[in-house]
């Protein structure tokens, strides 16, 4: 019971923070991808740079509970690169449309819809996906410092004040507008 | 940029700007995750679409649902009563209070990059947006993650699937925006 209590803050706290922060914008995310407007690229990079350090400082003292994503070299670029042609089109990903639709845009509602469908469409295409582009370039759940052998800290601290760096360097608009 | 233009009042609540700063809201992100990561685990969003999916599936046609390995095992129990669930659920309630709280609540069909280029048929939006939703979870579920998780979270823990996904993400996204949203070559 606390658990879901939990949850529901924590989801309550993030869907606030997406929805001020001009993320479930489909404007700025569309202009975002069309380099016109850097914010949500500062915002991203941002929250990867203190994500980053926070996570890796809980880890170095054996707090952190980590879920690493499987690697599976070849369906990984397929499936990024089929989500990128869906968040271009709808300017939502599957969390920021979900903040869109309590703001009372009916596109990100059809969005949701279409996702259900997708989420279902795959979970019955899984057998035959799985045996096939999903064992080309099998890894595992890997990171960066498990495959060069150090504790992640010594990357993560360099890697998130670089984020952190270059998100105050982008400049807020990219060339026109 | 905060400017309401008065004359043109359907769209002054269009995809209104930002009330946090990027960075205010980089930060906040940033401390949910080191948060959810401390207590329960790194967020996620897409795989809850499979959980009421398959809750859903299994209410109406329990034999159909129960065939799918992948809808079973990620909807474990058929269930909605998770901690991930709950996360999920509380993002538009967080997003609603916000919207509410600073009166940037909008019932607008065709945003305004959509308009420019493809004008105000809302039935044309619609139908983009459910095969472009599609395609979003499609791909996440694929990829084994969406924004949240791969990206935010996948990308804080080093995970290298988390950083290639976001690769393929991105250039697949700027290519795709470049071309739908192209600008007339009178306005550049």
């Amino acid at each position: 019971m606390l658990i879901l209590v939990l949850g529901l803050a924590l989801g309550t706290a993030f869907g606030a923070l997406l929805q001020l922060s001009g993320a479930s914008s489909h404007t700025k995310i569309v202009n975002a991808l069309r380099l016109k407007d850097l914010t949500i690229m500062k915002l991203i990079l941002m929250a990867i740079g203190v994500g980053l350090m926070g996570v890796h400082l809980l880890d170095l003292f054996g707090l952190a509970n980590m879920k690493v994503k499987e690697l599976y070299l070849l369906g990984i670029v397929i499936a990024g690169g089929i989500f990128g042609v869906g968040f271009a089109l709808t300017g939502y990903c599957p969390g920021t449309a979900l903040a869109a639709c309590a703001e009372g845009k009916p596109d990100a509602w059809v969005t949701v819809m279409g996702g259900l469908c997708g989420a279902l469409a795959f979970a019955f295409l899984f057998p035959e996906v799985e045996e096939s582009l999903m064992t080309i370039g099998r890894y595992g759940p890997v990171t960066i410092p498990d495959a060069i052998g150090i504790h992640g800290i010594w990357i993560a601290m360099p890697l998130g004040m670089a984020c952190i760096w270059l998100a105050a360097r982008l400049p807020n608009s990219g060339g026109a507008r | 940029m905060k400017k309401n233009i008065p004359n043109r009042p359907d769209t002054s609540h269009e995809d209104a700007s930002p009330v946090l700063p990027w960075w205010a809201g980089g930060i906040g992100i940033g401390l949910v995750l080191i948060v959810a990561v401390a207590l329960v685990q790194p967020i996620g969003v897409s795989a809850q679409y499979v959980v009421l999916d398959g809750v859903l599936l299994h209410a109406v046609l329990p034999d159909i649902a129960s065939t799918s390995p992948y809808l079973a095992k990620t909807a474990q129990g058929w269930t909605l009563a998770t901690y991930e669930f709950f996360f999920v659920l509380g993002i538009p309630l967080g997003a609603l209070v916000a919207a509410m709280a600073t009166a940037r609540f909008t019932t607008r069909v065709v945003p305004v990059e959509w308009r420019r280029r493809f004008g105000s048929n809302p039935g044309n939006r619609l139908v983009w947006s459910f095969l472009g939703g599609f395609l979003l979870l499609f791909g996440a579920r694929f990829g084994g993650g969406c924004t949240s998780g791969h990206m935010i979270s996948g990308i804080s823990q080093l995970a290298i699937s988390s950083f290639v996904f976001s690769a393929a993400l991105f250039i697949s996204g700027i290519v795709t925006a470049r071309l739908l949203y192209r600008d007339g070559a009178s306005r550049c």
